[in-house]
Formats: C-alpha cells, sequence, structure tokens
C-alpha cells in the first residue's frame, strides 16, 4: 500500500469510527425525536458511569464513548446537512466493510495520532522561508 | 410568613438587565412573574448606598439617580468583566460591576423567597448571547456573591425562544428572535419542530440598544438647544454631567410617550449653566423626528438580521415568525421598520419585557436546575442516583438510575435490605413499568411515559429479592419530568482560541461548536522563563482570544493565562511543552489548565478574564492614527480608482465619527461608551487591514505566482495524486483570487498552496538536509547559544552518519530555539507561547 493509499484508509477509518450514527449506535433513518431519545439515554448511563454505555461497535472496530463524543455526535445529526454527510458516511461504511484497522479496538482516537506518512512537518514552512519575515 | 417548601420542582430565571432585572418561576405546569416589593414585575437595575451603607436597589434606588448621582448607580451591565470600579462616595466605598450587580441579584433572591416560601439555591441567568467571556464570567461571579449555590447562563435570544415556543400553538419553522435590550442588541436563528427546538446561529452588536437610542434623542435636544441659546452644549463636557443625566431621564419618558402619543415637548427649566448663564430646554419632537433619528440605528439591526439570514444559507421568506424581545421594541417606528424589512409576521401576545426572564425559569427545566434545597436522605433509605430530562418534548424518554450503595449482589449498607429490582409507576395512576431487575452494578433503564404540556410525577419502588418481594426504602422516592420543549446544546457564537507569538490564532473552539466543549492542544514556550522569586519575576503569557480572524490583534483579547517565574520549580527552558485545555460550559463559562510535561506541574484557573481597559486618551490616540491610515489608503484607493475599497472606507469612517463620540462621552465619565468605542476601533482596524493588503496588491501577486511556480514543481514530483488534484483546485482558485483582486481570498488560497508543497517537499530526500542547514545559518539568533550550537553539531553528526530520523529531530529542536519576531509578539498580545 503507497503512501497516499494508507492516509486515505486512515482518514476513512476515523470517520467511520467517529460516525455519529456508530456512536449514538442509530440506524440511519432515525427520527430526529429517536436521536434526541438515544442521546438522552447514553447521556445518562455515562453520568452514573454504565460500563456498558462506555463503548460502541462499528464496521471498522469498537470505539470508545464519552459524554463529549455523545454531544458532537447528536449536534451533527440535527443539523440537516452535517447529517446528510454521516448518512453517506455510514451507508458506506455498512456497504464496504474497510480492512479492518489494527488500532480498531482501541479506540485509536482517543490515543496520540500516528503521524500520518504524508504529513507535512509543522515547523518547515517559516524554515522553508515562507511565513518569515 | 413562609410556606412549607413545595413538593412540585420549582425553577427559578433571572433576567439581569441594563435597565430592569425581572425574576420568572416555572412549577412545571405555568410560568410566573415574581412581584417585587413595590409589587411590580420589573426591577430597575439600580443600586444605591448611602453614607451609612445601606443598600437600595430597585425602584426606591431609582427615585436618587438623577439627584445623588453619585451614590447612586445604573446600566451596570456594559461594564461587567471590566476593571472598572464603581464608587459610591458617601459610603467611601468602590465596588467590581459583579459586587454592585449582585446587590441586584440579592433583591430578586429575596422577592422571590417571598413568592416560593423559601431561598432559591439554584437560578439560571440570562446573559446577551454575544458576552465575551469575562462578562458572562463576571456574572457568574455575580450571582456566587448573591448567595445563589448553582446557576447557569443561558443566552437571551435562547430563552426568549424558549418562551415563545412554550405558549406558541405550532412549533414548527425558522424564527427569528430580535431581542433589542437596554445595552445590547441580539439576534438568534433557530429551526424549531415538534417541541424541538435549535439555535442555529447568533449575531449581534454587544454595544446597541434602547440606551442608544436616549443618546440620539439627546444629541438632538443638545442641537437643538446649542442652536436656539447660541451656545454649544456638548457631551464631551464633563461639568454638563449631571444635566446630562436629568436631561437623559426625561429623554426617556418623552419616547416612552411617543410610543403612544404623535408628539411630545421636552421641557427641563435650568437645564444647564454656561459662563453664568442658565439654560432652558424645550425642544418639541415629533414620532417622525424620532423615527428619523432612531432609523440608523435600527437599521444597524436590520443589516445584523440579514447577514444571520444569508449566513445560514436561508433567505427572508423562508423565516416564518419573528419574536420581538426588549423594551425598544415597542416603539411602533422600529416595528413598522422592522417588520417592513423582514417581512415576517411578528409573534403576537407575548410580554417583550418579561419574555427572557420567563425562558430563562423554562431552561433552568431543561436543566433539571430545582430551586429547592437539597434534602438530606433519610437514613435507612438507598441512595438512587436518577438520570432523567426534568423537561423534554419526547412522549417517552429514558430514566436511568443506579442505586448508590448496597447494590443488586452487592452487601447493602448496615441493616440495609438488598434491592433487586424497581418499578416506576407516574402518579396519576395512569402508567406504571414492569418490575425491572436491577444489573451487576445495581441500575437500570426505563422507558417512562408522559402525558402532555404538564408536569408527570413518578413514584419509585425498590423491592428485594424475596418470594415475597417486599419494598425497599429508597431516596429520592419520586422525580417529575415537565412534557414541553427539549432544547439543543446551545452554539459557541464567537470562535474562541489563543493568540500565538507570530500574531497567529490556535482555534480552540469554532463559532457554533456546541456547548459544553473541551480541547487540548500542544504548544512550545518560544523564551525561557526563569525561576525567580522576587517582586518581578517573569511570566509566561497565554492570551485567549475571541473572534473570527486569522491575525490576533484582530480578535479580542478576553483573558491572559500567566505563568510566573516564582510559581514554576525550575527554569523553564525555551521550546519547553505546554499543554493547554480550554473548558467550555453550556453558558460560555470558561476554565483553563496548563500542563506543563518537564515540570510536572499543572496551573488551573489562571485564566484573567478581563475585558481591556479603555482610557479616553488611549482611544483617541487610535482615532489619531486610524484616521491617518484611512487617508493614506483613500489616496491611494482613489488613484486606483476602486469605488469597493472607497466604500469600505466611509463606512470606516463612519464607525471613527461614532467612536468619537463615544470618546467624548467617555471624557465625560461614561466608561461603557469607552468600551464601546474600544470595540468599534478593533472592528475599524479590521478593514483597514483588509484595505492594507489591497494596497500591497502587486507584491502578493508576485508573491502568488512565485509560490505557483514552486508547488507545480514539487507537487508534480513528490505529491501524491490527492495532493496534485487540490493543487489544480487551489491553482484555480489562485487565478479567479487574482482575477478579482480579492486579496483576502487570495492569501486563504496560497496557504493551501503552501501546505500542498510543504507535504511534497518534505518527501525530497534531501529536504531535511536543507532545513537543517536553513535552520544552522540562523544560529546566531537562538534563544539559548549553548544549545543550539551543540544541536547543530548533533546535526552534523547526524548528516555524516546519513542518520535522516535524527536529523529531522534536531531540525525541530533547532526550530524552538529561534525566537519570535518582537513585532509579531506585541501585535499578538504578548504570548509566550507557538
Amino acid at each position: 500500500m503507497d503512501s497516499e493509499q494508507q492516509s486515505a484508509t486512515l482518514s476513512a477509518l476515523a470517520r467511520v469510527r467517529e460516525n455519529a450514527f456508530f456512536v449514538l449506535e442509530l440506524d440511519i433513518a432515525c427520527s430526529r425525536m429517536e436521536m434526541e431519545r438515544q442521546a438522552q439515554k447514553l447521556l445518562a448511563m455515562l453520568e452514573l458511569g454504565l460500563s456498558s454505555a462506555t463503548t460502541y461497535s462499528t464496521p471498522v472496530g469498537t470505539g470508545i464513548r464519552d459524554a463529549d463524543k455523545v454531544r458532537l455526535a447528536s449536534a451533527r445529526l440535527r443539523d440537516p446537512e452535517k447529517r446528510l454527510e454521516e448518512e453517506l458516511w455510514a451507508r458506506i461504511a455498512k456497504a464496504e466493510k474497510p480492512p479492518p484497522d489494527p488500532d480498531a479496538d482501541l479506540g485509536l482516537e482517543d490515543l496520540p495520532k500516528k503521524p500520518r506518512p504524508d504529513a507535512p512537518w509543522p515547523n518547515a514552512l517559516p524554515a522553508f522561508g515562507w511565513g518569515r519575515k | 410568613m413562609l410556606r412549607s417548601v413545595s413538593v412540585r420542582p420549582q425553577y427559578v430565571g433571572i433576567d439581569l438587565g441594563t435597565t430592569n432585572s425581572t425574576a420568572a418561576v416555572f412549577d412545571g405546569d405555568k410560568v410566573t412573574l415574581v412581584r417585587n416589593a413595590q409589587g411590580g414585575s420589573l426591577t430597575p437595575s439600580v443600586v444605591r448606598i448611602d453614607a451609612r451603607g445601606n443598600v437600595t436597589v430597585g425602584d426606591r434606588a431609582r427615585r436618587f439617580l438623577e439627584s445623588d448621582p453619585q451614590n447612586t448607580r445604573s446600566e451596570l451591565k456594559r461594564l461587567m468583566g471590566t476593571a472598572e470600579q464603581v464608587e459610591f462616595v458617601a459610603a467611601r466605598v468602590k465596588k467590581k460591576p459583579e459586587e454592585v450587580a449582585a446587590e441586584v441579584l440579592k433583591s430578586l433572591r429575596a422577592d422571590v423567597k417571598e413568592h416560593l416560601g423559601f431561598v432559591p439555591a439554584n437560578a439560571v441567568i440570562a446573559v446577551p448571547a454575544l458576552f465575551e467571556i469575562p462578562q458572562s464570567s463576571a456574572t457568574s461571579e455575580a450571582a456566587r456573591l448573591a448567595g445563589f449555590e448553582r446557576v447557569e447562563l443561558i443566552q437571551e435570544p435562547v430563552a426568549s425562544a424558549l418562551a415563545a415556543g412554550w405558549s406558541a400553538e405550532d412549533t414548527s419553522g425558522a424564527w427569528l428572535v430580535y431581542d433589542l435590550g437596554g445595552g445590547t442588541f441580539d439576534v438568534s436563528l433557530l429551526e424549531t419542530r415538534d417541541g424541538l427546538l435549535r439555535v442555529v446561529g447568533h449575531d449581534g452588536d454587544n454595544f446597541l440598544g434602547g440606551r442608544d437610542f436616549d443618546w440620539a434623542i439627546v444629541d438632538h435636544v443638545l442641537r437643538e438647544t446649542s442652536s436656539a441659546a447660541g451656545c454649544t452644549l456638548s457631551r464631551a463636557d464633563a461639568a454638563l454631567g449631571p444635566s446630562l443625566r436629568k436631561l437623559k431621564s426625561v429623554v426617556e419618558e418623552a419616547k416612552i410617550e411617543l410610543t403612544r402619543a404623535q408628539e411630545a415637548t421636552i421641557i427641563l427649566p435650568a437645564a444647564f449653566e454656561i459662563g453664568g448663564r442658565t439654560i432652558d430646554v424645550d425642544v418639541h419632537i415629533t414620532r417622525d423626528i424620532l423615527n428619523g433619528l432612531t432609523a440608523p440605528l435600527v437599521d444597524r439591526s436590520i443589516d445584523v438580521c440579514k447577514r444571520l439570514v444569508k449566513a445560514h444559507g436561508l433567505t427572508l421568506d423562508q423565516i416564518g415568525r419573528v419574536v420581538l424581545v426588549g423594551g425598544p421594541t415597542v416603539m411602533p417606528g422600529l416595528r413598522s421598520r422592522v417588520k417592513e424589512a423582514l417581512g415576517a409576521p411578528f409573534s403576537e401576545g407575548l410580554d417583550p419585557m418579561t419574555l427572557v426572564a420567563q425562558g430563562a425559569a423554562l431552561y433552568a427545566a431543561t436543566a433539571g436546575l430545582d430551586a429547592r434545597p437539597a434534602s438530606a436522605p433519610e437514613a435507612a433509605a438507598h441512595k438512587l442516583w436518577l438520570q432523567y430530562p426534568a423537561m423534554t418534548s419526547d412522549l417517552t424518554p429514558h430514566v436511568v438510575g443506579r442505586i448508590a450503595e448496597g447494590s443488586g449482589s452487592k452487601p447493602a449498607g448496615l441493616g440495609k435490605p438488598v434491592a433487586r429490582s424497581v418499578r416506576i409507576s407516574r402518579a396519576d395512576g395512569g402508567f406504571q413499568t414492569q418490575d425491572i431487575s436491577l444489573d451487576g452494578d445495581g441500575a437500570f433503564v426505563a422507558l417512562v411515559e408522559l402525558q402532555t404540556r404538564r408536569p408527570n410525577v413518578f413514584k419509585v419502588e425498590l423491592f428485594d429479592g424475596a418470594t415475597e418481594r417486599k419494598p425497599v426504602p429508597c431516596s429520592p422516592s419520586t422525580f417529575t419530568i415537565v412534557q414541553g420543549l427539549t432544547i439543543g446544546d446551545p452554539p459557541l457564537s464567537r470562535t474562541i482560541g489563543v493568540a500565538l507569538a507570530d500574531d497567529t490564532v490556535r482555534v480552540y473552539f469554532e463559532r457554533g461548536a456546541p456547548l459544553p466543549a473541551r480541547r487540548t492542544f500542544m504548544h512550545q514556550t518560544v523564551e525561557t522563563i526563569a525561576r525567580i522569586q522576587g517582586q518581578s519575576p517573569p511570566i509566561l503569557k497565554i492570551p485567549i482570544v475571541q473572534g473570527e480572524l486569522s491575525r490576533a490583534h484582530l480578535c479580542r483579547l478576553v483573558g491572559t493565562l500567566e505563568i510566573p517565574g516564582n510559581g514554576i520549580t525550575a527554569t523553564l527552558p525555551a521550546g519547553s511543552q505546554i499543554e493547554l485545555t480550554l473548558e467550555l460550559d453550556r453558558g460560555g463559562h470558561l476554565s483553563a489548565r496548563a500542563f506543563i510535561p518537564a515540570l510536572s506541574q499543572v496551573f488551573e484557573k489562571v485564566a484573567h478574564l478581563l475585558v481591556p481597559d479603555a482610557s479616553p486618551e488611549v482611544l483617541t490616540k487610535s482615532i489619531a492614527d486610524l484616521r491617518s491610515r484611512m487617508g493614506t489608503l483613500r489616496v491611494e484607493a482613489t488613484r486606483r480608482n476602486s469605488p469597493n475599497a472607497l466604500g469600505r472606507l466611509t463606512f470606516v469612517e463612519c464607525a471613527i465619527a461614532e467612536a468619537e463620540r463615544d470618546v467624548e462621552a467617555a471624557k465625560g465619565g461614561d466608561a461603557d461608551a469607552a468600551q464601546k468605542a474600544r470595540r468599534s476601533l478593533i472592528d475599524a482596524e479590521a478593514i483597514l487591514d483588509e484595505q492594507d493588503s489591497e494596497k500591497k496588491w502587486p507584491e502578493l501577486d508576485h508573491e502568488a505566482r512565485l509560490s505557483l511556480s514552486a508547488a507545480a514543481s514539487f507537487v508534480s514530483e513528490y505529491g501524491t495524486k490527492a495532493e496534485q488534484k487540490l493543487l489544480q483546485e487551489a491553482t484555480d482558485s489562485v487565478e479567479r483570487a487574482r482575477k478579482d483582486r480579492d486579496a483576502v481570498e487570495l492569501e486563504r488560497q496560497l496557504r493551501v498552496v503552501r501546505n500542498l508543497t510543504h507535504a511534497a517537499f518534505n518527501r525530497h530526500p534531501e529536504s531535511t538536509k536543507w532545513l537543517f542547514e536553513d535552520a544552522a545559518s540562523e544560529l546566531d539568533r537562538a534563544t539559548d547559544l549553548v544549545r543550539a550550537k551543540k544541536l547543530v553539531d548533533d546535526g552534523r553528526r547526524a548528516i555524516d552518519r546519513n542518520d535522516m530520523p535524527a536529523l529531522r529531530t534536531i531540525v525541530r529542536e533547532l526550530q524552538k530555539l529561534m525566537p519570535a519576531d518582537v513585532r509579531e509578539r506585541q501585535r499578538g498580545y504578548e504570548s509566550g507561547v507557538r
């Protein structure tokens, strides 16, 4: 796999793992009220420290859930445009199961990110002569 | 006489207004306005402290506003969060604005106590959506000083929408909440559907309100009186201060009169004394004159509404309803002008003066902020933790519970039986769950059914595991859910970030982010902070800014995290890591935490939240500088024949003229006007900076061509296919921006181009060596010369053994030792991090 494919796969995996429908464990066709109800239930369970609410499954492995993630997912599904985007990614993930990610069950999003092979080095810009006044 | 504490939850909402304050109570069924000692629901936000230190609030204090202004203070809301001291001369005390506001809150709290029969422990206070962080923080502090145990803040337009939504028959469509208060203007766009409310976005003007209407009339009266008397009367004359306050009060009465009558006369005998001559005020004013005087201010508010609607991809004809809030919205001229401009019908039957307080009380219910003091659990009962929505539009919400001790299969506390199952039943007998077994953690999840638009009281029963089930006592044994509205997490109204030493901003929270929110980023110090004990140790400053522009100095400084040299356990070298976490609650209250890994030290609550000072002298100098810059830019824009630029400069000129009027008022002792001028001048400067970019067009254009050329070479050879495609798109956008001479867009697109080039450049096998040589050539500029020299030596050795990973680390370390540009750092609020 070349670096371009690798980075694209990592990005797609992250998008699937963070997908609001998977975070909230909801069907793509759920109503707004069902979404609010589910978010309320999950936030309540997390507040009381119920272990059954702390993880969720996605086509690319298990994710780790916290209250921030539930609130962000709810906010995305309340916004019609963002919901469409989430629907698209959830459909793609369900239709074509992406290759398994070795870090999937570790909740990659909560761990320090691996450097992307093609990621720009943050300090190169000034050293390259740009941005220096 | 005190009544017993209510069996139902009671929710308290407060509108701490610029002119008047109001409290409301919601009992799950209806919202009631709290009457003050005088029997009114509006308590003037006026505080008086006499020579003996006695504090008077409200109507009784207001009577002294004209006769004893040295000891009677009003309109404090606009000073919240500033360092301005409010002086009460006779009592010889100076207080912070939040301390004075706390007196108003204490008074309202006492009124609520009379109303409910108990002292409310918790409340929701409404604040303008565009309040900056220090202002929100000061409001929370005022509530704490007033004795509230827990307080949540709500944005005023959200409160208004909740109140309007609660009483509306049809709750669908897009709503605009137009909230013009005494000192601030807020507008919010809401989406409503089946009782679900979502705040789509906010906009507003923190310094536009009824007070500005009053001053516009005062200015007119001064012009008329000056003309008639052959003298010059100006708000800048500090000696006229007491007379102006009297005049403003009379003007306010005339403004109110003109909501009913077509004309009014402003009469104030011997209003002024100039050169030993007394001057009377006798000015006839018609509703048409009033409308003419206030039209520019109303138009300003309409422009903000249009901007908000457009920003969210809507058109005005898609707005289903406009909710008017605030005293000035009763003015007929304003109503007709707003209706004509926005087109949508107004919500009828709502009281614009008290809607905010009503909504705040409703919000307290959605947040479960019961005002009743917490009752002690029965000793013999199991303590039950319950989570449920105190108010929801859902007819079948979840209730989640967990036994805090002695639960499930685990042993109970001493003498307590073991609970195995739970049953929830509605008090009216219309609904009951089956027996639900508790899981291994002693927890359960249940769905309950609600009756619409009313408080639903539920009873919780625990049972043991014996064959003949026996009830097990629990506390609480009842809870209430109100079926009504659900409101989504409120969005952040302005982007929040940290100013960096190069005058850029590291964004932590984007505008529109749902609250609450928390984010952590790693920064590096730009210089060594020595550990020094004593009077003036070096200080590491981390400025927090609010605003939408990419340059830090064009955003508003809302607080600074300071880490002093005498607070650290060892000297902190340049390039040290600082892990910074910013957290915002639902009301926009900010907290901060800085962790220094090298020292294992944590600095919490280090944010000094303060709106910066605005002295008239500094403001006058800023105005002179801006005028000078504007003159140069105008000459150039005329030479270039750029109508667009000339239009923007005219806008700046108007803003500066208004700021000048405010600075004059500030010289007369109006600290609030000084703050307004400070903000206006920051906005004006941002526009001039934009125009400056336009001036630098040839340079920028040349830079664009160079950047595209470098990008084409690197990205075509070392870029991925995706990067090449992105570069093509960015190149097209650059060309469009060049064609349109759009400097801001061109700079934005060039950032994309450079990032792509940068990524491709790093894949060149020699790139690390080039970067190393570039850094090594700047060795003499390093903040720690000894360390930098050692790194350069290490780098040379790494090149000799062709160890590129080690060389990359060395280059990164060398970069951290490069000093920040002094001028940029000054502009970036002296930030000590990058």
